[in-house]
């Protein structure tokens, strides 16, 4: 049987009484593009903290590349790469002083490094923009750099929380077929993200996170069936869309009321 | 029907009682943020150091009011003297020196005071008249208008108690002279927060402001050299008469001297400043306290200008806020001109990399970090000046120490003393080592790099920097004073080996348990951490503590070499002391691993 690429068991956060996060249990193979949904607030990015070590589990055991990991779990920090919500960047740096200081932070040569990082920020199109702090980048060109940051040691598993949020579309484009290129090549992708279209467009798998607990959990073909199947015949013929899929699944029982109308609003 | 009408059913017709900025709907915006400040300071409360800090917070108010009333009531006594010798030429003086605390202690604490950033209420539907009333209210909690209001309630004690008769008169002065420094130093801040919006204005002026204060720290030992050679005149075994007779006779030719050849300048300084504000407030009170016909028609004329002062203060100020109100943007979009240029100087400098070949700095995390740390520091002046400011002061510090001596000696203990003092600048680098890293600290967290290794490494980088400042701090000091004693020499070197890493010991587990974010290259609008500063202040006294016994009990029993053993021995006990925390650094950081990301994240 294959080694999942990510692999959780029970996985719980408490935060005092609240339980952002309930007994996860996901599996994700290598060369996966995995999509990670929930509406704000179900513990999406609780979740990927907690992959990645930027958080402590409650309860509950992760695996990475078959391997159990932890804060300490420094040989497996090596092979992931991870795009954080609030991105890690390092405002008094410019953006070639950032990415080498990341590549050596990862155990990267002096070569390797420098020339890795004129390749990404030639790709990234920051090239221009090498003088330039990174505190005054706008916020697409942070996202670009936090991405290139992420991938420059070339990471087996790659974590990206909301990676396209303010990049604009030509970007956007860049580095879907950046990543598409990960995948062919091997790499699995975990990704969380509101836009949905999206994760239609590049993830074979998705799991849907919703009050903390997992709700639903397979391949985009799988769970459309599976929501076509509940719906009166007639409309089991359409083609669900991934949206309305999320929102059959996160609506259902209970989870999300109909939104009521706010008369005094104009 | 009530549902129709928008406003009614929304609620704002009920709070829309009355327009202008003390009208209703004006009242309940104030009552509204009133209570957003008691929640933000009680919700700052209930973080797990909550208490903590609390208790670091009083002990701090404590401080600052015991401070503020000594200056107060000295204000108050010398105005009482002032008044009750007849000195009155010397009240313009008092003022002045008001005038200059209340002016400049809000630039020199802006670093560590938190301000709250009025401009956020701008989104709500607040009149202009209500934003200003604000602003200038949110000022009268700021240190230097209490410091100053202290003072001006000192003089007005000070004076009616010296002569009753003029409470109402010295009260109306003091209150207009308030109302101008109050209006102008909120003006002084509106307008070095709008230029220091931008980065690069706020480096340029920050640099401006470094110069600025150092060659004012540089005018104290120049006036002290001067003062020193009058004070030291070698007077041999000459008896106390023969001595305080010399001394005199030296002041009255001084004093000639002085009158000679600064006397017309002063004239014409006196002439000008009685046209500014403390002068004018100054001359109002003594024209009120005049008996001749027409004084108080005098002091009325001086209170009139001194209120066009007020007025202009206030349009000052009031321009700003309009802009801000408004709602400018700051934004420094480099034109396409200057894209190209950059994009052309990329090319050359990487074309000219390829032919020279690799960049400055070694490999591994330790370097790297190490070469942040010093990229970092280079581009912000705030931390420059934290570290250069003290060095300066060393100058200072070393003309008192001649002065203590004995026919001309200097004070043994004077090396350590300028050395201890050096150090102090590099107290927010030992104890708050994470706090500039913002976002940046998790990549610590999500990198193969230990925490250990981090910290090590910004050790080395702090502890290289710190050899390097003393080094300069007492070459400045040797060549100030002569050079020193090499039993105290060496104690020195050992006492730093004690206290160096102490310092790092400590402050490596206070910034991974109470770190606070920090904008470096901001001046303004920095919030910190009362609990952190209180525990620096504690091992910092406790090693300077240490320090100060040891070289005392050695110098009393002429023992100075026993300091160098015994000092020695302790930096063993600190060394093992830091190598056990580094060794723990990574279980502490993931123990306060939460906090410490929330903390260095949180936005604003």
């Amino acid at each position: 049987m294959e080694t999942a690429a990510i692999q959780t068991y029970g996985l719980t956060r408490r935060f005092g009484a609240l339980t952002a996060v309930e007994e996860v249990t996901l599996s994700v193979a290598p060369g996966q593009f995995f999509g990670f949904l929930g509406p704000n607030g179900a513990g999406k990015s609780t979740t990927i903290k907690m992959l990645t070590g930027l958080l402590e589990p409650s309860a509950g055991t992760i695996e990475i590349l078959g391997k159990p990991f932890g804060a300490g779990a420094l040989d497996l920090k090596q092979q992931i790469g991870v795009v954080p919500e609030g991105m890690a960047l390092m405002g008094r740096l410019t953006a070639p002083e950032y990415l080498r200081f990341v590549g050596r932070m990862y155990g990267l040569d002096k070569a390797t490094t420098n020339e890795r990082t004129d390749e990404l920020l030639e790709f990234m199109q920051l090239a221009n923009e090498s003088r330039k702090l990174v505190t005054d980048f706008s916020h697409g060109m942070q996202k670009k750099l936090a991405m290139a940051a992420a991938v420059i040691h070339g990471p087996k598993v790659l974590f990206l929380d909301e990676p396209f949020e303010g990049v604009d579309a030509i970007a956007a484009g860049m580095l879907k077929a950046m990543l598409q290129g990960m995948i062919n090549r091997g790499a699995t992708i975990f990704l969380t993200t509101h836009v949905l279209e999206i994760v239609e467009r590049l993830c074979s798998h998705v799991a849907i996170i919703s009050h903390g607990r997992l709700v639903a959990n397979g391949s985009i073909e799988d769970l459309r069936a599976g929501v076509a199947s509940t719906l009166p015949g007639s409309e089991q013929e359409e083609r669900l869309t991934l949206e309305e899929i999320f929102l059959s699944i996160v609506g259902a029982g209970g989870q999300q009321e109909p939104a009521q109308e706010l008369s005094w609003l104009a | 029907m009530a549902g129709i009408d928008g406003r009614a059913m929304n609620g704002v017709a009920e709070v829309d009682g009355g327009g202008g900025m003390f009208g209703a709907e004006a009242r309940v915006q104030y009552a509204a943020l009133a209570r957003l400040r008691w929640h933000m300071f009680m919700n700052g409360l209930r973080v797990k150091k909550g208490a903590l800090e609390l208790g670091a917070r009083t002990i701090s108010f404590v401080f600052f009011v015991a401070g503020g009333l000594a200056v107060g009531s000295g204000a108050g006594a010398a105005a009482y003297f002032i008044t009750a010798y007849g000195g009155w030429r010397y009240l313009p003086v008092l003022l002045w020196a008001v005038f200059f605390v209340w002016q400049m202690v809000p630039i020199m604490l802006a670093s560590f005071q938190d301000q709250f950033d009025l401009g956020i209420l701008l989104r709500f539907p607040l009149r202009f008249g209500s934003y200003f009333l604000l602003y200038v209210v949110f000022g009268l909690l700021d240190v230097s208008t209490i410091l100053g209001g202290l003072c001006c309630v000192g003089i007005l004690v000070g004076i009616t108690l010296a002569q009753p008769g003029l409470f109402a008169w010295i009260a109306l002065g003091l209150g207009v002279f308030a109302a101008f420094n109050i209006l102008l130093v909120r003006a002084i801040f509106a307008w070095i927060d709008r230029w220091l919006a931008q980065r690069k204005t706020r480096e340029i002026l920050g640099a401006i402001f470094m110069v600025l204060i150092l060659s004012l720290q540089l005018l104290n030992p120049a006036l002290h050299r001067e003062k020193h050679k009058v004070a030291t005149n070698p007077l041999g075994s000459a008896n106390r008469e023969e001595q305080n007779r010399l001394q005199a006779q030296e002041y009255q030719r001084t004093k000639a001297l002085f009158k000679d050849r600064y006397g017309p300048w002063l004239g014409r300084v006196n002439a000008v400043q009685q046209w500014l504000p403390p002068g004018l407030a100054a001359r109002s009170m003594r024209q009120a306290h005049s008996q001749l016909p027409g004084s108080q028609v005098g002091s009325l004329e001086s209170l009139g200008v001194l209120g066009l002062f007020v007025f202009a203060a206030g349009s000052v100020l009031g321009s700003r806020l309009k802009s801000e109100y408004r709602g400018e943007n700051l934004g420094i979009a480099p034109s396409a001109s200057k894209a190209a240029e950059v994009r052309a100087r990329e090319v050359q400098r990487r074309t000219g990399r390829a032919a020279s070949g690799g960049r400055p700095g070694g490999s591994g995390p330790i370097a790297a970090v190490i070469e942040k740390e010093l990229r970092t520091l280079l581009r912000t002046l705030p931390l420059i000046y934290a570290i250069g400011a003290p060095l300066i002061l060393v100058l200072v510090f070393s003309g008192v120490f001649i002065k203590s001596g004995s026919a001309g000696g200097v004070f043994p203990m004077a090396l350590p003393l300028c050395l201890v003092y050096a150090q102090l600048g590099f107290t927010r680098f030992f104890y708050n080592s994470l706090g500039a890293e913002e976002a940046g600290i998790q990549l610590y967290f999500l990198s193969p790099t230990p925490i250990r290794t981090v910290l090590l490494a910004k050790n080395l980088f702090h502890s290289l920097l710190f050899g390097l400042t003393l080094l300069v701090a007492g070459i400045l000091a040797v060549l100030r004073l002569g050079p020193p004693d090499s039993m105290v020499l060496l104690a020195t070197m050992a006492w730093i080996l004690f206290a160096l890493p102490s310092n790092l010991a400590a402050g490596n587990i206070v910034s991974l348990t109470m770190a606070y974010r920090v904008n470096p290259g901001r001046i303004t609008r920095q919030g910190g951490s009362q609990a952190n500063a209180l525990l620096a202040v504690v091992v910092q006294a406790v090693a300077m503590g240490v320090g100060a016994a040891v070289f005392g009990l050695c110098w009393f029993f002429d023992k100075m070499w026993i300091a160098i053993p015994v000092f020695l021995v302790f930096a063993g006990i600190a060394i093992y002391l830091w190598i056990r925390g580094l060794g723990n650094a990574d279980q502490l950081a993931n123990r306060h691993k939460d906090s410490l990301l929330a903390t260095l994240m949180k936005a604003g």
